[in-house]
């Protein structure tokens, strides 16, 4: 049984239409996947109704077992799910110390906080020092460092990134990934969304293509990156592979 | 320079009321975007509460604020339980709360001058007409215990949001409710709370209010015009800026009161509205809102 069961989900916003239009996929423990697709094919969506921040309009999701697909957000991330969205969802006026705590709000151990918060100080030590400085102040990269511990404070099984390089500079998002390799080394799931979809396919091991709100491919991330026909359609390259198209 | 300490200490004295009775006001909008029309009916709702008890009962008002504080606290969740979570996610959800809130309002209202009928009240205890003596200064009792309590409860109001878990819940849920959703919290149970606390500070407000000025059932439409301008001025859903603006314009309005005659004291709280509108939006310690 895989460790998230994610069948026929179909869901969009308000009265609108379907953004997810039947998706379907298994998520394996301790595996890393990059999905990847183009504007619009629902990637996002899928990973806010995953954190139950939007609910599916039919279709199930199942977490070891459970069905998830009736949570709360709060209770999705108690059950071991994390999601940091494009914009990091940081507390501005709160400081970093206070967004890490912020991070184990359902966790009463506070020698488990403690840990986890030293732990962070010690992957990020940017953060350390700025550790009385609201968030609201740092920078776009020491934004997604903040985002990326303050997930790591629940100690979370599923970890789900939306676009963890967005609007960084290369230097800084290249760093970010760095972090996220040595995250997989904790054996979390992470499930990335990433829309340079080769850095992002690089740094997992399997890929899911979406198009239309739909699983069109699923492969290892090696065997999508040296697909040409893959290549072409989603990574926006040549078949031969030089250059943007 | 004698009369000028004296009027500023008239004003601090009222400005710690006034920054007690905009903190609920502001707190709910500030985590529920509720624009709460009916926050002064309740703190009238509880001076007439506080006058009962004191006329029947003997219960001091000072005593009435910490018992109503409870019972507001219930009532608080158990408006926010019935009326708006109902509209929660509703596209105009802000426009409807203050037509919700102006409708309770009204209701509040015509139930209090149906039981209490529309003349004035207020409570009389000895130390409302007392006061202590400093040099060439007096400060009236009545406001100095009033504002007393007022910053006891705002201290504590700070404490719990910044040292408990739940303080930190709202303060998260004030800041960017999704967020806050997405690192566990319960944010309907959250906005429960902070409307429950909203209105426990109103009914603590009108206890105090119950011997400070006198009230009548619609008395309530002058004391929400007046909090809107003080939220407005410190920034809607800023704790700060409500106790700062509260002190502001309570010490300028005392000063205005002392210089051209008490008809012009409400006068200041619309010039600072209208003016901090034209210059500053979002208040001294609001967000920019951008469309």
């Amino acid at each position: 049984m895989a460790l998230l069961e994610i069948r026929e989900v179909r869901a969009g916003y308000g009265p609108g239409p379907d953004i997810l239009t039947g998706m379907s996929f298994d998520v394996e423990a301790g595996r890393s996947y990059c999905i990847i697709g183009p504007n619009g094919a629902g990637k996002s969506t899928l990973l806010k109704v995953i954190a139950g921040l939007l609910k599916p309009r039919a279709g199930s999701i199942t977490y070891q077992g459970n069905r998830l697909d009736d949570l709360r957000a709060d209770q999705v991330l108690a059950a071991g799910i994390c999601y940091v969205p494009q914009d990091h969802a940081l507390f501005p006026e709160m400081t970093v110390r206070e967004n890490l705590t912020m991070g184990a709000y359902l966790e009463r151990d506070r020698n488990a906080i403690r840990e986890r918060m030293d732990r962070t100080f010690e992957m990020f030590p940017i953060l350390g020092e700025r550790a009385g400085q609201d968030a609201g102040t740092l920078s776009g990269g020491q934004q997604q460092m903040l985002a990326l511990g303050r997930a790591l404070m629940i100690d979370p099984e599923v970890l789900m990134l939306d676009e963890p390089s967005l609007g960084l500079a290369p230097a800084i998002a290249e760093q970010i990934f760095t972090s996220i390799d040595e995250l997989k080394a904790l054996g979390i799931t992470f499930i990335l969304v990433e829309q340079n979809a080769e850095r992002g396919l690089a740094c997992a091991e399997w890929g899911l293509v979406l198009d239309l709100g739909i699983l069109r491919f699923e492969a290892p991330s090696d065997e999508i990156l040296a697909d040409p026909r893959i290549r072409e359609l989603y990574l926006g390259r040549a078949v031969a592979g030089e250059g943007p198209k | 320079m004698t009369n000028a300490v004296q009027v500023l200490i008239l004003g601090l004295l009222l400005g710690g009321v006034y920054a007690l009775m905009a903190a609920g006001l502001t707190l709910a909008f500030g985590v529920m975007r509720i624009v709460n029309l009916a926050h002064a009916v309740v703190i009238v709702g509880s001076a007439y509460a506080a006058y009962f008890a004191f006329q029947n009962l003997g219960v001091d008002p000072l005593v009435s604020a910490a018992l109503l504080m409870p019972v507001m606290y219930l009532v608080g969740v158990a408006i926010y339980t019935t009326l708006f979570r109902r509209i929660e996610g509703s596209a105009r959800y802000v426009e409807m709360t203050v037509l919700l809130t102006f409708a309770v309002a009204i209701v509040v209202e015509g139930l209090l001058a149906f039981f209490f009928t529309g003349i004035f009240r207020t409570t009389d205890p000895t130390y409302a007409t007392d006061a202590f003596f400093v040099g060439d200064w007096f400060i009236p009792k009545g406001q100095l215990y009033a504002s007393g309590v007022s910053v006891a409860l705002l201290l504590g109001l700070w404490g719990f949001l910044r040292y408990t878990r739940i303080g930190y819940g709202v303060r998260a849920t004030m800041q960017n409710r999704s967020a806050a959703q997405i690192v566990g919290v319960n944010v309907r149970r959250t906005s429960s709370i902070a409307f429950g606390i909203s209105t426990a500070l109103a009914g603590a407000s009108g206890a105090l209010v119950s011997y400070l000025f006198p009230f009548f059932p619609a008395r309530h439409w002058q004391w929400v015009a007046l909090l809107l301008a003080l939220i407005v001025l410190g920034g809607m859903g800023s704790l700060k800026g409500a106790v700062v603006g509260a002190i502001v314009l309570a010490v300028a309005s005392s000063f205005v009161v002392d210089q051209a005659g008490p008809i012009w004291g409400p006068m200041t709280f619309y010039l600072a509205l209208f003016l901090i509108l034209l210059v500053r939006p979002q208040g001294l310690f609001g967000k920019e809102v951008t469309i």
